[in-house]
C-alpha cells in the first residue's frame, strides 16, 4: 500500500520528530540559531512597516497640496542679455481672462498668485504681531492648493472686482494673533496702513515631510495670508501675475495642461520670456525616490542580519550532519536515497528556521504595535508584509540548510557505518 | 541468484593501495544459509558489504536476481537494499532515541509505506521476534540480545529476500547468541537467503555451506 500523501506524510513526520530531539537535545545551540533568525525577522518587519507607514504618511501630506495642480512662472535664471528690458513676470491679467475664458481646454481652472518680492511681511492686530505670507490669489485657489477652510467662507466675485480688503488667513494666523479666540472670522488685522477683515480661516496642514527635506522654515503654509489679487496688484501698481496656479482636469493631463499654458503665454508675449512648471506630481515622484532609496539601505541592512542568522543554522546544521554520520550510514543501508536524507536535514533546518520566523514574527507585531500607539502612525504589519517575513525564513532555512543536507546525503554508507 | 564474477575491490589508505578482494567468483543460490568466516582483515565484511550492495566492485561483475549491481547508481543500491535485503550488524545500529516500534518503522518511511500499515506491520514483526511487550521502548532500556531483535525484526519488516549479517551475536554473550540463530534458522525456514560473517565456529555451524576468506581469496570450508 503506497500512495503519494503518504511520502511527504511519513517523511514530515520523521523529520519533524528529528527537529524537536535536535530542539531539546541541543536547547542553547538550536536557541541561539532560532534566535539569530528571529532578530533579522524582526528587523524586515520593522523595515516593512516604518517604511509603509512613512510613505503613506508622506503620500498624505504630498497629496494634501493638491496632485493635479501646476504652477507656472517665469524663469528668472535664464542668462538673458535683455534681462532688464524685458522686465515683468511675464503673465498678466490678459493671460488670466483667456485661460478663464477656455482657451486650455485641459485646465480645470486657474488662480493667479501676486506678490511681494519679500512676501515675508508683519501682521499686527492689536498689540499682537505676526509675520505673514502675504499673497493676492483668486477664489479658486483654494481648491487648487487643497486648502480648506476651518471656518467663515471663501472669496466671493464681488470681493475680487471690488478689491475689498479681506483676508483668509492659515491657522498660525490665527493661533498668534487671535489665541484667545476660538475663531479669528470677522476679527481684523493691519498690514502697514491697510486694515483687512478676516472672512476664512483654513484647516492646518501637515508639513513635516516637506520640513525633514529642507523646506524654508520662513515658508510655511500654515502662515498664509490670502487677499484678492486684484487689491495685491493694486499696492503693486502693476498688472503683473507672479505665479499662475492650475489645476488641470485629471491626473492624466497634468503636463498637458501646463503645455497649453505655457504655449498661451509664450503666443501673447511672443516668446520674450520663458517658464517653468512645477507639478506636485514631479514632487512626488521625487519623494518616491528618496523613499525607495531609504528602504534600500534598510533592506540591506534586514539581509545582512538574515545572512547572519542563516550561517548560524548553517553552522548548526553542518555540525548536526557531523555528529549524526553513523545515524546517516544506519538510515542509507536500510534503503534510504539520497534525497530522503536531503529532505530530513533540509526540512530540520526549514523547521529551525520558520520556528525563528514566528517567533520574530511575534515580537515584530508586539513592537509594530508599540509603535503604532506612540508614533500615530499606522504600521502594523499587512498581511503581504507577514507572508513575505514567513516565506523569508524558510527560504533562509533552506539556503543555509542545503549545504550540509547535500552533505549528509552524499555521505557513503560503508564508510558512514564506520564512524563513532 | 547472487553471482559474483571474478571481483576484485582494493582500498586507498594513505596513498597505499591495499587489495582487499581479488578474483573472486562465488554463487549463491536462494534460499542457502551461508557462513562467512576468517581472519580478521582477511577481507570477510568487504565481501558481506558488496553482497548487500553497501559497496561496489573495482572490478569483476555482480548480478543480484539476474540485475547487474555493478553498474547501478547510489540511489539504484539503495532501492536494491530497500526492497531485497535486510540487514543485521554487530552493535545493533539502532537509532538511539527512536523507540522500538519506531525503529522497525523507518525502513517502511523509505519504502513509502503508509502510516497504518506501517504501524500494523511493525508490530507483527516485533511480535515475531518476541517483543510485544516492548514496543514503546528506547534501544537504551533495553538488553544487548534485544537490541538485537528489534534489529532481526527493522531488517524483515518490508520481507527481503536476503539477510546480510555481520558478526550478529559477536557483542551477545554465548546463550543470547544461541536464541539469536534460532530466530536465523526460523528466518532460513521460511525461505530466505542468509549470509552471515561470523568468527566463531558453533555459530557458523547453523549455516548450510561455510566460507573461508584469506588474503582477499575466498575458499570452500565443509558443506553440512
Amino acid at each position: 500500500m503506497t500512495t503519494g500523501a503518504s511520502i511527504s506524510v511519513g517523511l514530515v513526520r520523521d523529520a519533524f520528530a528529528q527537529a524537536l530531539f535536535a530542539l531539546r537535545e541541543n536547547k542553547t545551540r538550536t536557541a541561539l540559531s532560532v534566535l539569530g533568525i528571529a532578530v533579522g525577522i524582526v528587523a524586515v518587519i520593522i523595515l516593512g512597516v516604518v517604511t509603509k507607514g512613512v510613505r503613506e504618511k508622506v503620500f498624505a501630506e504630498i497629496e494634501s497640496y493638491g496632485l493635479q495642480s501646476f504652477w507656472i512662472y517665469r524663469n528668472q535664471n535664464v542668462a538673458d542679455p535683455n534681462a532688464d528690458v524685458r522686465r515683468g513676470s511675464g503673465i498678466d491679467n490678459d493671460d488670466l481672462e483667456a485661460i478663464r475664458l477656455g482657451c486650455c481646454p485641459a485646465v480645470k481652472h486657474v488662480s493667479p498668485r501676486v506678490y511681494f518680492t519679500e512676501w515675508n511681511v508683519l501682521a499686527r492686530a492689536g498689540n499682537r504681531f505676526t509675520r505673514i505670507l502675504l499673497e493676492g490669489v483668486d477664489a479658486p485657489f483654494l481648491e487648487i492648493s487643497k486648502d480648506e477652510l476651518d471656518d467663515g467662507r471663501n472669496f466671493r466675485p464681488t470681493d475680487i472686482e471690488q478689491r475689498r480688503p479681506v483676508a483668509i488667513v492659515g491657522s498660525n494666523v490665527q493661533k498668534q494673533l487671535f489665541p484667545e479666540r476660538s475663531s479669528a472670522v470677522g476679527q481684523s488685522f493691519r498690514y502697514e496702513d491697510m486694515k483687512f477683515t478676516i472672512i476664512g480661516v483654513l484647516k492646518e496642514k501637515n508639513r513635516e515631510f516637506l520640513k525633514s527635506i529642507g523646506a524654508a522654515e520662513t515658508y510655511n503654509i500654515n502662515d498664509h495670508v490670502m487677499i484678492p489679487y486684484t487689491l495685491h496688484q493694486q499696492m503693486l501698481a502693476s498688472k503683473d501675475v507672479h505665479t499662475m496656479a492650475g489645476e488641470a482636469v485629471d491626473k492624466a493631463s497634468i503636463q498637458t495642461a501646463a503645455e497649453q499654458v505655457v504655449d498661451l503665454l509664450n503666443r501673447h508675449h511672443f516668446g520674450r520670456y520663458q517658464y517653468t512648471t512645477e507639478t506636485m506630481e514631479a514632487w512626488s515622484a521625487t519623494a518616491d525616490r528618496i523613499l525607495t532609496n531609504i528602504s534600500l539601505v534598510g533592506v540591506i541592512a534586514a539581509s545582512i542580519s538574515l545572512l547572519v542568522g542563516g550561517i548560524g543554522i548553517m553552522n548548526i546544521m553542518t555540525t548536526s550532519v557531523v555528529e549524526r554520520t553513523r545515524e546517516i550510514g544506519i538510515r542509507k543501508a536500510i534503503g534510504a536515497q539520497k534525497h530522503d536524507i536531503l529532505t530530513q536535514f533540509l526540512m530540520e533546518s526549514v523547521f529551525i528556521s520558520t520556528i525563528g520566523g514566528i517567533i520574530g514574527l511575534v515580537v515584530g507585531m508586539a513592537l509594530a504595535y508599540g509603535l503604532t500607539v506612540w508614533s500615530k502612525l499606522d504600521v502594523m504589519p499587512s498581511f503581504l508584509v507577514i507572508s513575505i517575513a514567513l516565506l523569508v525564513s524558510m527560504g533562509v532555512g533552506v539556503a543555509s540548510g542545503y549545504y550540509p543536507a547535500r552533505r549528509a546525503a552524499s555521505l557513503q554508507p560503508v564508510q558512514a557505518l564506520r564512524h563513532d | 541468484m547472487i553471482q559474483l564474477r571474478r571481483v576484485s575491490k582494493s582500498y586507498t589508505a594513505f596513498a597505499h593501495a591495499s587489495v582487499v578482494l581479488r578474483d573472486v567468483t562465488l554463487d549463491i543460490p536462494t534460499g542457502q544459509f551461508v557462513a562467512i568466516m576468517g581472519p580478521s582483515g582477511s577481507g570477510k565484511s568487504t565481501l558481506l558489504n558488496l553482497i548487500g550492495c553497501l559497496d561496489t566492485p573495482d572490478s569483476g561483475t555482480y548480478e543480484l536476481f539476474g540485475q547487474h549491481v555493478d553498474q547501478m547508481s547510489e540511489d539504484q543500491l539503495s532501492m536494491i537494499r530497500l526492497r531485497r535485503i535486510g540487514f543485521v550488524f554487530q552493535s545493533f545500529n539502532l537509532i538511539p532515541r527512536y523507540t522500538a516500534l519506531h525503529n522497525v518503522e523507518l525502513p517502511m518511511i523509505y519504502a513509502r509505506v503508509d502510516p497504518a500499515a506501517r504501524t500494523r506491520r511493525a508490530q507483527r514483526a516485533l511480535e515475531l521476534v518476541g517483543l510485544s511487550q516492548k514496543l514503546a521502548h528506547k534501544p537504551s532500556q533495553l538488553s544487548g540480545g534485544q537490541q538485537q531483535r528489534i534489529a532481526i525484526a527493522r531488517a524483515l519488516v518490508n520481507d527481503p529476500a536476503i539477510i546480510v549479517a555481520d558478526e550478529p551475536t559477536g557483542s551477545l554473550d554465548s546463550t543470547t547468541g544461541h536464541e539469536i540463530m534460532h530466530l536465523f534458522r526460523r528466518m532460513h525456514a521460511a525461505g530466505k537467503t542468509i549470509v552471515m560473517v561470523t568468527h566463531e565456529a558453533d555459530i557458523a555451524a547453523y549455516a548450510q555451506r561455510i566460507l573461508y576468506v584469506k588474503d582477499g581469496r575466498v575458499s570452500e570450508g565443509v558443506l553440512r
